[in-house]
Order: structure tokens, then C-alpha cells, then sequence
């Protein structure tokens, strides 16, 4: 049964672990960003602003690992939390395909504002960055997602 | 609104459709979005200072028991290091101290007849490295000591064999960070273990990260390096002399005007860093106090070595002068 109490509660668990994979534990790019995950499904719940915040809360928090650009994921998150509850405009999905593709696509752009903010004497190449690490995790973090809804019990109409 | 991003989009679920149906509202919701838009960017250009204390203000707080628990993990994979590699180093290390007990008197004796005076002793502190594993963490790494300890900004940081992982940025009370040897902005002078050869080394990136390799640039044109020599910090910069960083590869096509770039492949990959030594600043006041002068030592006759602080060992075999 979809409950704001859950759906937040499954938003903040998936912040939990992403910096429990991350940092307590060190598995780096072997674990999922759980964080675009949350921010995406916590952002369908949300209006504009208040999604932006979140992704903004959440990217500082990510920045402060980083020594190559701060800034970079914050802007990032901050644009892909806006954009989710955008999409609450254009599309109601409830169904498995949108889920999954809402999904990819939102930790997909998430990599692209991440690769555009770096600044060109940091960014890696487009094609290796951009074109095939990025989808590769942006199915990763895509299915993971899906795997959490499922087994949360919030069903398809939670990313909505 | 396109309704029903295909077919899934049940009529059932039409009515819990929410959206910021007041027009106004809207509009403030997305004056908020901006808003947060603006900052991020001007997050993203805060001077480096600033963008430093924002991230330490925040992994001295929320993020500390992330922190703390991989320190915690770290120390205990450490201790569960298989006891015949850690008995192997050390029966080498005893090798290698019972040989080189012959060149510390001989040494001792040369300096006695060229009246210089005797080298003050360096020190480290023991460290567990934190990697957050994070997009743009890729070149960062958290150490558990700090200025508590002696750590201090530019103190250099070596595994525990020796090797060269990168250099303090910030020092912490109890916590540091690090940014190793793949970052671009890094630099070390270096030369060849016989000093013929030297030039300055900074990261070469491959595809991928785990492909990234030094680059040594600025040596002479005349001067040819082969497959397989060593290099070594020179003792200029912030590096002390003598920290062993790669071994040459091949020549790269990178060379510019009457210099040879080479490529060089690192000894420490620095994802596979768990325990490092960090070194200690030396004390300013016997930086050029190794020489005597004419009429008499420079600075009073040094004191026997103080007992070392806890963690601080004396740290003299690995730089030598």
C-alpha cells in the first residue's frame, strides 16, 4: 500500500545504503547510486521546488567525497530533482516501462549534468563517460530501483 | 499531459494524481527550483577554501558514521592481513637492517671526518585510508589523523611499502584529506635511483581509471631512459627525496620541444591503499642546519632523538639525505 510514511521511509533507507555501499563499506562504482534512485522516486511525490531542495540536500552531501569539483553533483541532483517532479506534467506512469525508463533516463541525465559541470580539464571522454559507462549504470541503477519498489510493496503507481 | 505513457497508465490511478494545479503555487514551486538551481551553481564556483569547509563541515557531521564505520571495517581488514605475507616483510625488513648496520657506521664515520653533524631523525604517523567511492572522489581519500597528530597540509603520504600515494590537502583535528597521485593537478620531481637522470611527473589518464599511469616529462633530449628504471622523488617540492613512484615503460609521443616524455607505471594503485604512513614536516630549524660551518656547528649540538609520541616512529631508513 502506497503511504507517503512508506514511500519516504523507502527513500530515506535507500540514502542510508547508498552511503552505507559507498563510504562505510568502500565498494565505489560496483554499487548502485541509490541516490539518484530516491531522489527520482522521492521527487515524483513532491512539487518542483521542493524536489530541487532534496536533490540539492543530497548532492552537497555526495560533494563533500568529492575533491575534483564540488558543486558537480549538487548541480547535478539539483536539476534531476527538478526535472523528476517536471515529468508529474507530462507523464502519469504506473506501469513497469515507465518506471524503468524514468528511472534510467533520470540517473542517465544525472551523469551528463555530472560530466557537463565537471569542466573540460576534468571531464573524461564524452563517448567513455557519457555513452557507455553511464547507460551501463544508469540499467544498474534502473533495475536496483525496480527491485526496490517491488519488494518495498509500493507497486508501480508509487513513481508517479 | 500525455496521459498513459503507454498502456499501464490504469484509469484507477487517474484519481490520485496530484500536481501543482494552482497557478500560483506552481509558480512559487518553481521560483523555490530555481532558486536551489542558483545556488547549486554558485556551490559549484565557491573558492576552493569555502567548497573545503562546506565538505568538512559535513563529514565531521552527517556523514561521520559513514566515515567512522569504514574505519572501523578498514582497521579490522587490516589486522585479518595474512600473518605469513606480514612475517615475510618483516624477516626481509630484519635482512635488510642487519646489512645495512655496516653502512650506518660507515656513514656515521664519513660524517664524523667531513665534520657535518647528524641528520635529525624523520617520523611518520600510521594511517587508515577512507575512500567514499563517489562520483569526483576518484583522486580523494580521507585519512583518521590530523593535526592532533602532526599531520599538516603538503605531508606526504606513502604506503607501507614505501611507495608514494599522494599528499595532504586539508589537515583536520582527528581527520585529513588526501588527494593521490591520479589527481590532475599532481606533481612530483623525480629522477632515477642513480640521480642521472631527472624531470617532473604528473598523472597520465588511461580509458578508465584503473588504466591511469604517470607521465614523466622534461627530460633532456640527449638523455634516453629504458624499460624498466626506477624512479624516485628528487627531494624538491613537498616530497622528500628518495620515495620510489614507478618504473619507466616505454617513451610517449607527448614529448614537446627538446623533451622526453616517458610513460611510467606507478607502484601503488591508489584503490588498493588501506594502510599509508603519513610524514612528518621537518622541523625548520635543522633544514639547513646539516651543515657545519667553519668556525663550528650551525645550531647547538643536537640533542639524543626525543622518545616518540605515540604513533610517531622514527622514520629514517626511507630518506635519505
Amino acid at each position: 500500500m502506497k503511504t507517503p510514511a512508506r514511500i519516504w521511509g523507502v527513500v530515506g533507507l535507500l540514502i542510508l545504503l547508498h552511503f552505507g555501499l559507498h563510504v562505510s563499506l568502500g565498494f565505489g562504482e560496483g554499487a548502485p547510486d541509490l541516490l539518484a534512485v530516491g531522489l527520482l522516486i522521492g521527487a515524483r511525490e513532491v512539487g518542483m521546488g521542493r524536489a530541487a531542495g532534496f536533490g540539492f540536500v543530497l548532492g552537497l552531501l555526495e560533494d563533500a567525497f568529492s575533491v575534483l569539483a564540488f558543486g558537480a553533483n549538487t548541480f547535478a541532483l539539483t536539476l534531476v530533482g527538478m526535472g523528476g517532479a517536471g515529468t508529474r506534467d507530462f507523464f502519469v506512469g504506473d506501469s513497469l516501462f515507465f518506471v524503468m525508463s524514468y528511472l534510467v533516463l533520470g540517473k542517465w541525465a544525472r551523469d551528463l549534468l555530472h560530466w557537463v559541470a565537471l569542466g573540460e580539464g576534468l571531464r573524461e571522454p564524452f563517448v567513455d563517460t557519457v555513452l557507455i559507462q553511464s547507460p551501463i549504470s544508469a540499467v544498474y541503477a534502473g533495475v536496483i530501483g525496480l527491485v526496490v519498489i517491488a519488494i518495498s510493496g509500493l507497486g508501480w503507481e508509487t513513481v508517479r | 499531459m500525455l496521459n498513459g505513457w503507454p498502456a499501464g497508465a490504469g484509469l484507477g490511478t487517474m484519481s490520485k494524481y496530484k500536481s501543482d494545479t494552482n497557478g500560483t503555487r506552481k509558480a512559487h514551486s518553481a521560483f523555490v527550483a530555481f532558486g536551489f538551481v542558483v545556488l547549486s551553481v554558485i556551490a559549484l564556483l565557491l573558492p576552493d577554501t569555502s567548497q573545503d569547509e562546506v565538505a568538512s563541515l559535513l563529514r565531521d557531521s552527517v556523514l561521520r558514521p559513514f566515515i567512522f564505520t569504514q574505519e572501523v571495517l578498514g582497521r579490522r581488514s587490516i589486522h585479518a592481513e595474512d600473518t605469513e605475507d606480514l612475517q615475510a616483510r618483516l624477516d626481509s625488513l630484519v635482512a635488510m637492517i642487519a646489512n645495512s648496520s655496516t653502512l650506518l657506521e660507515e656513514n656515521a664515520r664519513l660524517r664524523r671526518l667531513l665534520d657535518l653533524s647528524g641528520r635529525n631523525p624523520d617520523r611518520y604517523v600510521p594511517a587508515s585510508v577512507i575512500r567514499a567511492g563517489m562520483p569526483g572522489s576518484e583522486s580523494m581519500f580521507l585519512l583518521d589523523v590530523g593535526s592532533d597528530q602532526g599531520v599538516t597540509r603538503d605531508s606526504p603520504v606513502i604506503t607501507d611499502r614505501g611507495y608514494l600515494l599522494g599528499v595532504v590537502r586539508r589537515a583536520g583535528a582527528t581527520s585529513a584529506t588526501g588527494r593521490d597521485w591520479t589527481h590532475p593537478q599532481f606533481r612530483a620531481s623525480a629522477m632515477t635511483e642513480d640521480g642521472s637522470v631527472t624531470g617532473l611527473v604528473r598523472a597520465a589518464p588511461g580509458g578508465f581509471r584503473g588504466a591511469d599511469l604517470m607521465l614523466l616529462d622534461g627530460v633532456p633530449f640527449q638523455q634516453e631512459l629504458r624499460p624498466g628504471v626506477v624512479l624516485v622523488t628528487n627531494g624538491l617540492g613537498v616530497y622528500p627525496r628518495g620515495i620510489r613512484l614507478g618504473v619507466v615503460i616505454e617513451e610517449s609521443d607527448k614529448q614537446e620541444g627538446w623533451n622526453r616524455s616517458y610513460l611510467v607505471r606507478p607502484f601503488v594503485s591508489p584503490g588498493e591503499a588501506a594502510h599509508v604512513l603519513v610524514l612528518m614536516p621537518e622541523e625548520p630549524d635543522f633544514l639547513d642546519a646539516n651543515l657545519r660551518s667553519e668556525e663550528g656547528p650551525m645550531v647547538p649540538e643536537q640533542a639524543a632523538p626525543e622518545e616518540p609520541a605515540q604513533g610517531i616512529a622514527d622514520f629514517g631508513a626511507r630518506r635519505p639525505r
